[in-house]
């Protein structure tokens, strides 16, 4: 769907700090959304943390810059990191061509996949939720 | 004939020196922009070429010379390697400043310098970390930060107050502001009401000791009018590595360990064994990198360059890196922040040696004794 400027593809999971989910079957892959790379400007650098670290629901697992702007990766649901795109090490702006393609970010295996029901999904519910943040940021 | 009157500060007191480049190109073995860029219009060679046509009027101190004159990491290899003595660094912040003066920047700077009008650091984070310690108390030593350290590497900075508590130190943190100095280095000045509340904040505390894991921020307090109260009252700047050189630590590694000479340190304030002194007492397998002490190559952050063109500044901090891994380091260490910053951003997934500021090292060992 495409909310004022900013494509959010329907069927992902989104996190609160702007962070998308794919639903791999066995792994879930996730990126920054188009939300967030816009707002970030050019990315620079991407911490792509060793495969097998435990990820913790709602702990930060890895940083992202660009520019002046530091970000934080949140783990999305527990699990384990099982994979990072390791393109993104010399190219990290490949987060800015394709956010949801060629610069996806980290593959998790998740302990359970019931918690992706507590991220956000669904037209009425992203709309909320990104309305209300560009909003946020608008005023800022 | 009457001589034509300069136009711009920069040629009114640099015009010999930059007439005086020969165009050898000893600079250009040098330069880290161009090793990263290969471009012969960044080196100093090619800017103070520039800078000759802007002083005969043949070209215009306009935007079109940001990209050459606005990238330098002001790191001072050209200078050390000059024949003709010409002071690159000197003279490429003047004309930032002159060009500032006619509404010419990189948008960068000029966003840095708005934003410490309106925040306390370069970064626009008012929400600094305490590190769990009391700050602004009765101490013999203020222990200064600086922005990097703040919001930036804070584990390293954590690790390096960890050391000190080891150590007995009577230190307190302040709640410091950006110093502010790097705005001299970008076209701007140092902003008065920065350096008044930090030079208030340490006085209050009554130490006569400062220390700064920033070699930027302790360059800025000992060299700067702005900050020459602090010297004047006799508060005593040093960068930790100074502080620390004679500290038994108690502990050693085996491991191969080298060191990253910080341009801001080392060639810009002669500090070169202060560092070596304390890492040779911990780290028996000390191996210095093909570049080291003068000859050290810039980690590619100084100069605002890591803020304005970040691509460029990471290469120039995986070039360093590469001679880290030619001689097989298993740990890099520096003392500040900027570069460990850029340097761990630099690190490629396969490089399996550790980036690491020197405290923060001492202070793993000792944690695992």
């Amino acid at each position: 769907m495409q909310i004022q400027n900013y494509n959010m593809p329907d069927e992902l999971y989104y996190e609160e700090n702007h962070f998308w989910i794919r639903d791999d079957g066995d792994f879930l892959v996730m990126g920054m959304d188009d939300f967030a790379q816009v707002m970030a400007g050019e990315i620079v650098y991407v911490q792509l943390p060793d495969e097998g670290k435990r990820l913790n629901t709602g702990k930060k697992f890895a940083k992202i810059e660009s520019g002046k702007w530091l970000g934080k990766a949140f783990a999305p649901v527990n699990g384990e990191l099982v994979g990072v795109n390791e393109e993104l090490e010399e190219n990290p702006g490949l987060i800015n061509d394709d956010c949801y393609g060629k610069g996806w970010m980290y593959k998790i295996k998740p302990d359970d996949k019931g918690e992706l029901d507590n991220l956000i999904k669904g037209q009425e519910a992203v709309e909320k939720w990104l309305l209300a943040d560009i909003e946020k940021y608008a005023e800022e | 004939m009457n001589k034509m009157e300069a136009k711009y500060d920069f040629e009114r007191k640099y015009r010999e020196q930059v007439l005086q480049c020969s165009r050898c190109g000893f600079c250009q073995a040098v330069c880290p922009v161009f090793g990263s860029t290969l471009r012969p219009a960044l080196n100093a060679r090619g800017k103070m070429l520039l800078l000759k046509e802007v002083m005969d009027g043949k070209i215009q101190l306009d935007d079109e010379l940001i990209e050459s004159l606005f990238q330098c990491t002001t790191c001072a290899s050209c200078f050390e390697n000059c024949p003709s003595g010409v002071n690159v660094p000197d003279i490429i912040k003047q004309v930032r400043k002159d060009m500032v003066s006619i509404g010419t920047c990189h948008p960068a700077f000029k966003g840095m310098n708005e934003v410490l009008k309106r925040h306390t650091n370069i970064y626009a984070e008012d929400d600094a970390e305490d590190f769990g310690r009391e700050k602004n108390r009765k101490a013999e030593i203020v222990y200064f930060v600086g922005c990097v350290g703040l919001y930036r590497e804070e584990e390293s900075t954590e690790a390096t107050l960890d050391l000190l508590d080891r150590l007995n130190v009577d230190y307190t943190l302040i709640d410091e502001v950006c110093c502010s100095g790097v705005l001299e280095d970008v076209g701007f000045e140092i902003n008065e009401e920065l350096a008044r509340k930090n030079i208030e904040l340490v006085f209050a505390t009554g130490a006569k000791t400062l220390i700064t894991g920033c070699p930027y921020c302790s360059r800025t307090f000992n060299n700067k009018p702005q900050y020459a109260e602090l010297r004047e009252k006799g508060v005593n700047v040093l960068h930790i590595s100074q502080f620390l050189k004679d500290f038994d630590m108690g502990v050693k590694t085996d491991k191969k360990v080298t060191y990253h000479d910080p341009c801001d340190l080392g060639r810009h304030c002669g500090i070169y064994e202060e560092p070596r002194e304390i890492i040779r007492k911990i780290a028996p397998n000390f191996v210095e990198m093909a570049h080291h002490h003068a000859d050290s190559l810039c980690c590619g952050a100084g100069g605002g360059v890591r803020g304005a063109y970040a691509k460029n500044s990471l290469a120039m901090a995986r070039r360093r890196l590469q001679e880290a891994e030619e001689i097989d380091a298993e740990v890099v260490l520096t003392e500040c922040n900027s570069c460990i910053h850029n340097l761990s951003n630099a690190k490629l997934r396969r490089q399996k040696f550790e980036v690491y500021n020197i405290t923060r090292f001492i202070n793993e060992l000792m944690e695992n004794k």
